[in-house]
């Protein structure tokens, strides 16, 4: 069985390459657009997503996807974003490669982590439930957002994502 | 035994929609009329929506019957739905072992899917909506409270801070 956290995970990464995607047509300008209430423009808070989780794998693995670390404002255009999404969606597969994870796993540090800044430990299944989480709360902002300037938003919900997987498909009449 | 990671995703979730629920508990009738563009709706609207859509995600594994929730209902029957959304989840992880691979037919929508994907979309549904509800209380000037895993998994006694 596929773990769940994995499906859930490799949503979350179709669902920035798909926002990622959708966002490469706008203008310079449509990318600035905010709304108040949310955390920002829209390539600031793709840039936001993508750094989080990067952090949040970070931690789960231990070691760093790479060097130097990502920092939220060295994301400054879509395609370095692009780049990005690309470690996070091997860094995913590379977290399960062996298996489920242990969601009880206390997890005492992360190699991110500045000198002087307090130190947490923690059951893996808090910063693996995040990731799921920050991408989903992160993604309806800038859909807001889209929508509220009136551009093409898209449905990033698991039910698409499942038609696109082959895991769920319209019944035929006849059954 | 470890306490499988989609229950506790799904744990976070029924607690967020419930804190969330408890702060617009002191808002005034108008105010949980408040919407803001490109969202779902008014905040009222939204919080049954979520909760009416979380019935719907868990009657698909018989845990939850039908029928559900009017889009009108109060924040009193959406708070008491919610506490039947909320055993219906322990329910589910209680009774049976899910095989979530397997494939089903689901009359209700008319699909045949695999079973992993309603309970997928019940986590991603409500975080969704739940940012949205934020958005409308942040344009309003109004506090929004923080929902993320790290507040869940700090209540929980899954962090601690050395």
């Amino acid at each position: 069985m596929t773990d769940f956290l994995l499906r859930q995970m490799r949503h979350g990464v179709w669902a920035n390459e798909k926002l990622l995607d959708r966002c490469r047509a706008l203008t310079d300008e449509q990318l600035e657009l905010t709304v108040p209430g949310t955390y920002g423009t829209i390539r600031n808070t793709l840039a936001h997503i993508v750094a989080s989780e990067e952090g949040y794998l970070v931690r789960l693995l231990g070691s760093l996807l790479h060097e130097p670390p990502v920092r939220e404002q060295d994301l400054a255009t879509l395609d370095v974003i692009a780049a990005h999404v690309a470690h996070v969606t091997s860094a995913v597969e590379r977290l399960f490669a062996k298996g489920s994870l242990d969601p009880d796993r206390v997890i005492g540090d992360t190699p991110l982590r500045r000198a002087g800044a307090p130190r947490f430990e923690m059951a893996a299944w808090a910063p693996a439930a995040q990731f799921v989480y920050h991408g989903i709360d992160h993604r309806s902002q800038i859909d807001t957002i889209l929508s509220t300037h009136g551009l093409e938003t898209l449905d990033l919900q698991v039910w698409p994502y499942a038609m696109e997987l082959g895991a769920s498909r319209e019944a035929k009449e006849d059954r | 035994m470890s306490t499988p990671p989609m229950l506790r995703q799904l744990r976070h979730d029924v607690w967020a929609t419930g804190k969330l629920l408890e702060r617009c508990r002191s808002l005034t009738t108008e105010q949980l009329q408040l919407t803001a563009p490109g969202t779902y709706g008014s905040i009222q609207k939204t919080f049954a929506h979520i909760v009416r859509a979380n019935e719907g995600y868990l009657n698909t594994y018989g845990v939850i019957s039908q029928p559900f929730m009017e889009l009108t209902a109060s924040v009193d029957e959406i708070a008491s739905r919610l506490a039947r959304v909320r055993d219906a989840v322990e329910q589910l992880f209680k009774s049976k072992e899910v095989d979530f691979d397997e494939k089903i037919h689901d009359e209700r929508r008319k699909v045949d899917m695999e079973l992993w994907v309603p309970l997928a979309q019940f986590s991603h549904h409500g975080s969704d909506h739940r940012s949205q509800i934020g958005t409308i209380l942040t344009l309003n000037g109004l506090e929004a409270p923080d929902l993320d895993v790290w507040t869940y998994a700090t209540a929980e006694g899954a962090i601690a801070d050395f």
